[in-house]
């Protein structure tokens, strides 16, 4: 059987790319130390396959076709999607057999995901994985929530998907190594009048709930308080879900900084599983 | 109350400000063509005059408020390479009439 090796959650904005010197660089090398740290975290439980949640920025799904879960199943991802996107073009290799298992348990256990077998990947998944420095390394098997256009899947339902994907991961017949890595938020506004607003009170209660071993209120506090945490913040369901794999594993904080020059509250962190 | 969102359901509207937005960015030859002529661009498009015009104009709070999807906006002002400036500035500007105020 497989086993779930590691549970991480980072957060991703094209910024981190695209204009890196809107924040200081006492700011940006933490930032980027951090994120090399997280890396060798991952690499550290020698993953076979890393289980990326992220969401699709409207680039493989739009309004004729959106899915709320939607697990890929492909040999292998171009990325980015982004044609302004500063990053290198990149082949992200893929797990079919781990991909098509969790499809198979999402439906047998009363989740309705949809699949796709050709997915561009967008900053989303690639921001996290380039700044970990593990990009040309892994294996991915992206899930993509809809987190960018309402009406969005509940938080609730979210932190049911992950228990459902942690089980899924360890019941996969096969002898592999399979970490999970969350990606998006913390408070933060895409293209909106709040966009460069910081909601750093939401960041650090929604941290402290994610290590306090409640999820009804952590469910709660996320769909009660999200809305004044920005657009971005929706991205908050990729955490949960990964906080769902790690079935009440130790929850640690790696970073935390509100950054409104990248307009995002930046986190990384951790579940000891 | 702010709100994320300044629809919870786009409107037939916003489909189709959307429709160009996503085509333009993701569509082999489109950025070209409707940098070219965003009028003709557009000419199939079932929007009003005054609507296209937000887009070819690049009214980013109008566009806003009118339905364009944030990361849609975002990524197109991006790809047309709108300064950051004016990209808050004109959502900055609306802030008042938008629900998420």
């Amino acid at each position: 059987m497989a086993e779930l090796v590691g549970v991480f959650a980072a957060s991703h904005t094209p910024v981190m790319l695209n204009f890196p010197d809107a924040i200081s660089e006492q700011d940006r090398t933490a930032v980027y130390e951090e994120f090399r740290k997280l890396g060798a975290e991952i690499a550290k439980t020698r993953p076979d396959a890393v289980v990326v949640i992220a969401d699709d920025h409207l680039h493989n799904f739009f309004l004729d076709n959106f899915p709320a879960f939607c697990i890929g199943a492909a040999e292998s991802y171009q990325s980015p999607a982004e044609h302004w996107l500063k990053i290198d073009k990149h082949t992200l290799a893929g797990d079919t057999g781990l991909g098509a298992h969790l499809l198979g348990e999402a439906l047998q256990a009363g989740f309705d995901p949809s699949f796709s077998m050709q997915l561009t990947l967008d900053h989303g998944v690639l921001t996290p994985l380039v700044l970990t420095g593990l990009s040309r390394q892994v294996t991915v098997v992206p899930i993509l929530v809809n987190c960018v256009q309402p009406p969005l899947p509940t938080m609730k339902r979210c932190l049911q998907w992950g228990r459902m994907l942690g089980d899924a991961i360890r019941s996969y017949p096969r002898q592999a190594r399979v970490a999970v890595l969350g990606t998006g938020g913390i408070s933060h506004d895409v293209a909106t009048p709040r966009m460069g607003l910081v909601n750093e009170t939401f960041d650090r209660e929604f941290l402290r709930l994610l290590g306090a071993n409640n999820d009804e209120q952590l469910a709660r506090y996320a769909a009660e308080h999200v809305n004044e945490a920005g657009n971005g913040a929706e991205e908050i369901r990729n955490w949960l879900i990964a906080h769902g794999t790690a079935a009440g594993a130790r929850f640690e904080v790696q970073y935390y900084k509100p950054l409104p020059n990248w307009y995002a509250g930046i986190g990384l962190a951790r579940w000891h599983v | 109350m702010p709100r994320n969102w300044q629809l919870d359901m786009p409107t037939p509207q916003a489909y189709w400000i959307n429709r160009i937005l996503f085509d333009v960015h993701h569509k082999p030859g489109h950025l070209e063509q409707y940098r070219r002529d965003p009028d003709a661009y557009m000419s199939a498009i079932p929007l009003p005059p005054e609507v296209k015009a937000l887009v070819r104009d690049n009214e980013i709070g109008a566009m806003y408020l009118a339905g364009a999807n944030p990361y849609l906006l975002r990524a197109h002002c991006l790809g047309l390479h709108i300064s950051e400036a004016t990209f808050l500035a004109s959502l900055r500007a609306i802030a008042a009439e938008a629900r998420d105020g």
